[in-house]
């Protein structure tokens, strides 16, 4: 269900990543040697149960988060290792966010935040794509309105154009969906799915629902810090299968490395 | 609750350290106010009573309390001592002879400044003097001088010393001695002092009278001080009058309490701004903090608490915290009341044993305001609290915003009011020049009032406006809308900063109005263009050997130079000011009078003038006869009214000929105008009379500006007090802003992990909120300087029928006031501004 560019590179890879939180008995390993890449113009998502180290691998990928061993490259930067200022201007260049909730400025209108990436950098968002974004999700009469006169939906809508509105190579989105009811997270994936087809933007996306998940090109399977299952053109159907063996995968997973 | 309370004050210990503070320094200042009044008594009171220690009685002059009014000296005379000494149950007396004189130092100034030296005779038993070097004064040109006054003349034994008193012409005194006071100290509150012979002391303090000022009468073996004193009262004469030692210190002490109230009143009102401007910053940190806790009220709520419940556990938070800053407060304020009183008895009284005394109340008054004003002003954010209803609450946790409609009208109508009652005021409309005062003083009040609750109204378009200043870069941008994003946490911040502002503001703009308006008036009326004349303000009045005049009118540019005498005398049983000059037409004409009635011609020695409103006073016109004694004078004199002056500041007062100078309490002229000529080159003119007047140490040639300057100088002094409680209501004001500026960066803790992750810098982020700071303390100053400016203005007319009648603007003070505020800002800025930096990104996207 994609194929947007004709030819593939990969807009953010990690090589072995490991990271533990806490020391000694109360140590927690959230990532065991994750390898994975993710195409440029692809929608993947993450999934797995609670704990599995989704999030944490989604900040250690988008550069928030330090990792212990491993490599992290967005497009050919090497994130591992880059200090606050390299991180900061990597993040406002070439990245884009979307989260749970808390998204926008409560002080700037929708359009202001919208541009917010740019007038931070400093510089002029591109007029003609800021247009075109907008027009897609459908904001044109919201752009003159605070967040707090928005609904829920709206809000999460502008998020998405702000994340988009800097062209980065990668926009990280955590549970973007997780906030909304059915019908508003269904106008939102819609849309990330169509700024993968037409703009051949990539997304990395953590998702605990089997239908937002039926959105992406491909799905990433953790399980207590690994990568347990690697399925490309997932359905709502083919994800709810497989989350029905999680049991098994973690049970397995475990007793590989027990 | 209260559990709850406890653990919640636990998990915000920062925030209410930073409102402690506040409630610190005001009770600190309480406490410190009584604790150095009550100290300073203490220390003043062993000092006094070293003073006669081992007298039983003293005998004064009658007068002795008014003496310090009317500067003159009148003495006991000789056959007073003579009949005390004779008189039973005396077993001997010791006769001072002590009273302000000048000397000059050995840089050709007078030595002690505002408090002069004193003059006494040797060996009059007042005090235990030891001598250090040489010995004790034996003919009349001989003197020992303390060892205070060696130093600060920087004259020593072997050394000339030149002094003069109000009546005597500068003599010179050979220094055979140099002395100290009991205790090893070098002089007795700091005071210089130079001992004479009997006979000079008194050439100089009685004009050479067989007079003294004290007699200390020490009683014989079995006589009581009440039965020596009911012994000496017959005998004394009419002139003088006995106490015993006992009752002489309690009126002493009582006559320091008066000195010591007023320092300790000028630290209590400093310690009551401390106080209500902290009483703004408490009630802000209070509401904020609730404001970040309605979910848990509401959950509180949800799970059964009642509303009462809800006000009492915040305002346990308050008692507890009052409580706990108030016993801080009022432990530092003891602590540096303590330290202030030794600072100020070494420094001003040289007093060897400092005595602190710490009365009850102190400690109780500073507690009393610290737990009081916390509570206060925690009850209504406590109250408001209590009235959100659960679901409310829960659901608008993140928009805290109420509406501000109550308190903008109720602000408005308050302030108009202010506004028409200070309207009806000034224009004489309230009847009664009373009434339109009170009426003034209170719309002024009221205005000052409304436009406090206005900053929250006003705060939206004036932050707006401010910001745009910072507005050139995006971080300050977000900064600007931060400062307008909570009007009423803006405005409340603001005002403590407004307060002060408007304080200073107000009260600098009416006193240099006063200021620009005398110049105004000297520049249009004053004909004389220099002033020879010395300090405002000086314990021993300034006045200059009448010689030097002729020297004065032989320079070339000098048309005309006429001296002054003053005298305070009697006149028809009321105090009344006299001048005497050789020129009594001159004087009016270079000060710019007028003569109603009568001419300038020379005033005969029966012949009196006077300005019109002192003449109504006594009810005498031309041709009446006055009667008037001088201060030094034994007999009265009768006066004819030949000449009525139109009322003029300059010119008011009575006028006489020269003839009675003798009788004067200063027979030197005090003053003198120089006329200079036109196209003179007034600079070069000022130099020559100021080399005229080489060996005058006490007076100078003045011009307009320095002499109005001089006249004012009181101002000066009132403005540097008013700004020091400025300086205390910024460094409220600063915690104020920290306080609202880290609350809020705790607030926004989300909102700054999603910039910082969205790529904004840590550089940007530390703009952002200096911008924000800066607003929020630029706006409370811009808005007390409009007030202030607005009440200043509003005096300055109520006075101008006072001879206020110039506005001036003291632009620099408020461009000082302005920078101060900028300041404000940035220092308030340093600790949010690195706490926002070291946002943690991901602690703060990590959801709930
Ligand atoms: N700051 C931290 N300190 C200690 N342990 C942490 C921290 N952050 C995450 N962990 C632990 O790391 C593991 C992975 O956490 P992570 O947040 O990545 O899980 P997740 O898959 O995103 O879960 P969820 O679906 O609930 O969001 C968990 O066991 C978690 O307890
Ligand atoms: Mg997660």
């Amino acid at each position: 269900m994609s194929t947007a560019s004709p030819v593939r590179t990969t807009a953010v890879s990690a090589e072995g990543l490991w990271k533990a939180y806490g020391m000694g008995e109360a140590q927690v390993v959230a990532l065991r040697d994750v390898s994975v890449e993710f195409a440029s113009g692809a929608f993947t998502a993450i999934m797995g149960p609670s704990g599995s180290g989704k999030s944490t691998l989604m900040h250690c990928l988008a550069g928030l988060d330090t990792t212990d061993r491993g490599t992290v490259h967005i497009g050919d930067t090497a994130v591992t290792g880059l200090g606050d200022k390299a991180l900061t201007k990597l993040r406002r260049d070439k990245i884009g966010f979307i989260f749970q909730q808390f998204n926008l400025l409560p002080t700037l209108t929708a359009e202001e935040n919208i541009t917010l990436p740019a007038a931070i950098a400093g510089a002029k968002a591109d007029p003609a794509w800021i247009n075109q974004i907008i027009k897609t999700l459908d904001l044109a009469d919201r752009l003159s309105h605070k967040p707090t006169e928005l609904s829920g939906g709206q809000q999460q809508r502008v998020a998405c154009a702000r994340a988009l509105a800097s062209r980065p190579e990668v926009v990280f989105a955590d549970e973007p969906t997780g906030n909304l009811d059915t019908r508003s997270g269904a106008e939102v994936l819609r849309f990330l799915r169509t700024s993968v087809d037409d703009f051949g933007q990539t997304i990395v996306m953590v998702t605990h629902d089997p239908s937002a998940a039926a959105y992406a090109d491909r799905v990433v399977f953790l399980a207590d810090g690994q990568i347990v299952e690697d399925m490309a053109e997932p359905t709502a159907d083919k994800v709810i299968d497989k989350m029905k063996h999680f049991e098994e995968l973690v049970a397995a997973a475990q007793g590989e490395h027990a | 609750m209260l559990r709850a309370a406890l653990k919640g004050m636990a998990a915000r210990k920062a925030r209410l350290a930073l409102t402690s503070i506040a409630i610190i320094l005001g009770s600190a200042f309480i406490a410190a106010a009584l604790v150095l009044t009550a100290s300073i008594q203490a220390t003043v009171d062993d000092l006094n009573a070293e003073a006669y220690a081992g007298a039983d009685a003293l005998v004064q002059p009658a007068d002795a309390e008014s003496r310090s009014e009317d500067l003159v000296q009148q003495g006991i005379p000789a056959e007073a001592l003579a009949a005390v000494e004779s008189t039973a149950g005396v077993d001997h007396v010791a006769a001072t002879v002590s009273w302000a004189i000048s000397a000059i130092g050995d840089n050709g100034k007078v030595v002690g400044g505002l408090a002069p030296t004193t003059a006494v005779n040797w060996g009059d038993e007042a005090r235990e003097r030891e001598l250090r070097e040489g010995r004790a004064p034996e003919t009349d040109g001989e003197v020992a001088v303390s060892a205070k006054f060696a130093a600060d003349s920087g004259l020593g034994l072997g050394e000339t010393v030149t002094a003069y008193s109000q009546t005597t012409d500068q003599t010179e005194y050979a220094i055979v001695g140099v002395y100290g006071y009991a205790g090893g100290r070098d002089s007795i509150s700091g005071g210089t002092e130079i001992a004479f012979t009997t006979a000079e002391a008194q050439r100089l303090v009685f004009d050479g009278e067989d007079a003294y000022s004290v007699l200390a009468v020490y009683a014989a073996d079995g006589t009581g001080a009440d039965d020596l004193v009911a012994a000496l009262e017959p005998v004394i004469g009419a002139e003088s009058q006995v106490t015993s030692w006992e009752d002489y210190n309690a009126e002493a002490s009582a006559q320091t309490a008066k000195l010591t109230k007023t320092i300790g009143n000028f630290l209590l009102g400093f310690g009551l701004v401390a106080v209500f401007v902290s009483v703004f910053l408490i009630a802000n940190t209070f509401s904020i903090v609730i404001a970040g806790r309605l979910k848990e009220i509401a959950m509180m709520r949800a799970i059964g608490a009642g509303r009462g419940q809800v006000v009492r556990s915040i305002l346990a938070e308050a008692l507890l915290l009052g409580t706990i800053a108030a016993a801080v407060g009022a432990a530092v304020g003891v602590a540096g009341g303590a330290g202030l009183t030794a600072a100020i008895a070494n420094s001003f009284f040289d007093a060897a044993q400092v005595s602190v005394a710490v009365p009850p109340t102190a400690i109780l008054a500073a507690l009393a305001v610290g737990i009081g004003v916390t509570v206060l002003a925690a009850l209504v954010p406590a109250v408001r609290a209590s009235r959100v209803p659960p679901v409310e609450a829960m659901r608008a946790a993140a928009k805290t915003d109420r509406p501000i409609t109550l308190l903008t009208v109720s602000g408005a109508i308050i302030a108009l009011a202010g506004g028409g009652a200070m309207a009806l005021g000034l224009t004489g409309n309230l009847g009664g020049d009373t009434a339109d005062l009170t009426g003034t003083a209170v719309g002024a009040g009221l205005v000052f009032v409304g436009v406090t609750m206005l900053t929250a109204w006003l705060s939206k378009p004036l932050v707006g406006a401010l910001g745009l200043i910072w507005s050139w870069n995006f971080a300050g941008k977000l900064g600007r809308r931060n400062a307008g994003r909570n009007p009423r946490r803006t405005a409340v911040t603001a005002s403590a900063l407004m307060i002060g502002v408007t304080l200073v503001t107000a009260t600098a703009t009416l006193l240099t109005s006063v200021k620009a308006s005398i110049e105004d008036y000297f520049g249009e009326a004053v004909k004389a263009e220099l002033f020879v004349t010395g300090p405002a303000v000086s314990e021993v009045p300034a006045s200059f050997d009448p010689a030097v005049m002729d020297d004065i009118r032989a320079i070339d540019d000098v048309d005309a130079a006429v001296e002054v005498y003053y005298d305070i005398a009697d006149i028809d049983g009321t105090d009344q000011y006299v001048n005497t000059t050789t020129d009594f037409g001159g004087i009016v004409d270079l000060f710019g009078g007028t003569l109603a009635e009568g001419d300038s011609d020379e005033l005969a020695d029966d012949e009196i003038a006077v300005n019109q409103s002192a003449a109504d006073e006594l009810g005498v016109g031309m041709g009446d006869i006055v009667t008037a004694t001088f201060s030094r004078g034994t007999e009265a004199h009768e006066f004819t009214v030949a000449a009525i002056l139109v009322d003029n500041e300059n010119t008011d007062g009575w006028y006489v000929a020269p003839a009675y100078v003798e009788e004067f309490y200063t027979t030197k002229p005090m003053m003198a105008l120089v006329d200079v000529a036109d196209g003179a080159d007034i600079d070069a003119v000022t130099a020559a009379v100021d080399d005229a007047l080489a060996d005058e140490p006490e007076v100078s040639a003045q011009n307009h500006e320095e002499f109005v300057g001089e006249v004012t100088v009181f101002f000066d002094f009132a403005i540097i007090a008013i700004q020091l409680l400025l300086g205390l209501a910024m460094i409220v004001a600063v915690i104020g802003v920290i306080n609202t500026l880290i609350l809020s960066v705790l607030e926004r803790t989300r909102e700054l992990g999603m910039l910082r992750a969205i790529g904004m810098t840590r550089g940007q982020t530390v703009r952002m909120v200096i911008v924000e700071s800066v607003t929020i303390a630029l706006f409370g100053a811009v808005l007390g300087v409009a007030v202030g400016l607005g009440l200043g203005w509003a005096l300055q007319n109520a006075l101008a029928d006072s001879g206020v009648d110039v506005f001036a603007v003291p632009t620099t003070l408020i461009a000082g006031y302005l920078a101060a505020a900028v300041l404000v800002g940035l220092l308030a800025a340093i600790a949010p501004a690195a706490r926002a930096a070291k946002t943690n990104i991901l602690g703060a996207i990590a959801y709930e």
